[in-house]
């Protein structure tokens, strides 16, 4: 019983000396995480939507729902948004942008563990800018990857299926 | 000092931690997709290794026999997640990259290995070269089959496409390439030892 009690103890030192060297790990390094994933995300928008110069999140439930864009005049230009679809052997994450009027400016995948050489060249270019300029109807009409075709209709769908949601939402504002 | 450098270099080519010990090859197999992660994911280990053999090496007087296991084992997460959290901050590229193989490094047997075999028994200053030197070894192994998976698989370099007209063979850059080129290294410097002897 006695050793029970010391083996215990010694665990718990170690544990509590363990959770101290984190907790002020975490203190140095949060600012820098947060600043930094805030960085990426501008980065994405400011990808998918190059017009627009400012962008307000529109939360429901504290989660952001999508984006709104606004030009250097401040007037409203559309939204961006991000989805996700499974893919092959991942979710891939995309980030889009879209005109009020429903026509997609770009995408970008954010995240993705599709095979190398086959599904990952979604992230490609090539592949993304077969978005640029398409009407949400016509999304169904890009041309798959050769030997990526569930990581393209992927791709395809989340986007599709997403911009149709936000299309409704943005509707009633002009 | 002879000591030391015996300590730091058995690593590299004696007791390479791939090649001769084969032990992390998990980690090994999925991110030696590309010399970058090799690198990223080879510094990240050697911090921890580092790491957790100087702390097993100085607490082991106080840490009883029986409860090792789990005393090493939050000694090693707590490295890990101190490299996470730096990676976070200031690469989150090379952290996706990289993604579960960084939180994974906890259950990588090299670092518990070296603890196990080594640190529990040698001084601080030895332990700290032994896991410089494991570390560096699992770096370098892990540099050259990302170098022949990237050049092979994706016909580029550190990302740079060496030269045109050259088409990659996909094989190489699924996990089926990684033991393919692991397998061809481990016999290759098994005979190039057996012909040294």
């Amino acid at each position: 019983m006695r050793e029970m009690t010391r083996y215990g103890l010694i665990l718990a030192i170690i544990c509590a000396a363990a959770s101290a060297s984190l907790a002020g790990m975490n203190s140095l390094t949060r600012d820098r995480i947060a600043a930094q994933a805030k960085a990426e995300e501008e980065e994405g928008l400011k990808a998918v939507f190059p017009e627009a110069a400012d962008f307000k999140p529109v939360k429901s439930k504290e989660k952001v729902v999508y984006y709104q864009a606004y030009g250097r005049d401040g007037g409203f230009l559309g939204a961006a948004f991000k989805a996700r679809g499974k893919g092959y052997s991942s979710v891939i994450e995309v980030i889009a942008g879209m005109k009020k009027d429903g026509t997609i400016t770009a995408i970008k995948i954010l995240n993705q563990n599709e095979t190398p050489g086959l599904g990952n060249r979604v992230a490609e270019p090539e592949f993304r800018e077969r978005f640029s300029n398409k009407r949400i109807v016509d999304l169904n009409g890009i041309q798959a990857i050769t030997g990526a075709t569930i990581s393209s209709k992927a791709v395809i769908n989340a986007v599709k299926v997403k911009a149709n949601q936000v299309k409704e939402l943005i509707g009633d504002e002009k | 000092m002879n000591k030391l450098f015996h300590e730091f270099f058995k690593g590299i080519i004696k007791e390479n931690p791939t090649f001769v010990l084969v032990l992390g090859l998990c980690p090994t197999l999925a991110v030696s997709v590309s010399v970058v992660n090799g690198i990223g994911m080879g510094i990240a280990a050697t911090f921890v290794l580092l790491g957790s053999n100087v702390i097993v090496s100085l607490i082991k007087n106080t840490v009883p026999a029986r409860i090792r296991i789990p005393c090493f084992i939050v000694v090693i997460a707590t490295f890990v997640t101190i490299a996470e959290m730096t990676l976070k901050a200031y690469s989150p590229a090379l952290n996706r990259a990289l993604g579960i193989y960084v939180p994974l490094i906890v259950v990588n047997c090299i670092v518990l290995g070296r603890a196990e075999a080594f640190a529990q028994k040698a001084k601080a200053l030895n332990s700290f070269f032994d896991g410089l030197g494991m570390g560096v070894g699992f770096t370098l192994a892990l540099i050259l089959i990302s170098a022949i998976r990237e050049f092979l698989g994706a016909g580029k370099l550190l990302n740079h496409a060496i030269f045109k007209g050259f088409e990659p063979a996909f094989v190489f850059s699924m996990p089926s390439g990684a033991l393919l080129v692991i397998g061809l290294l481990l016999g290759f410097f098994n005979l190039f030892k057996r012909i040294k002897q």
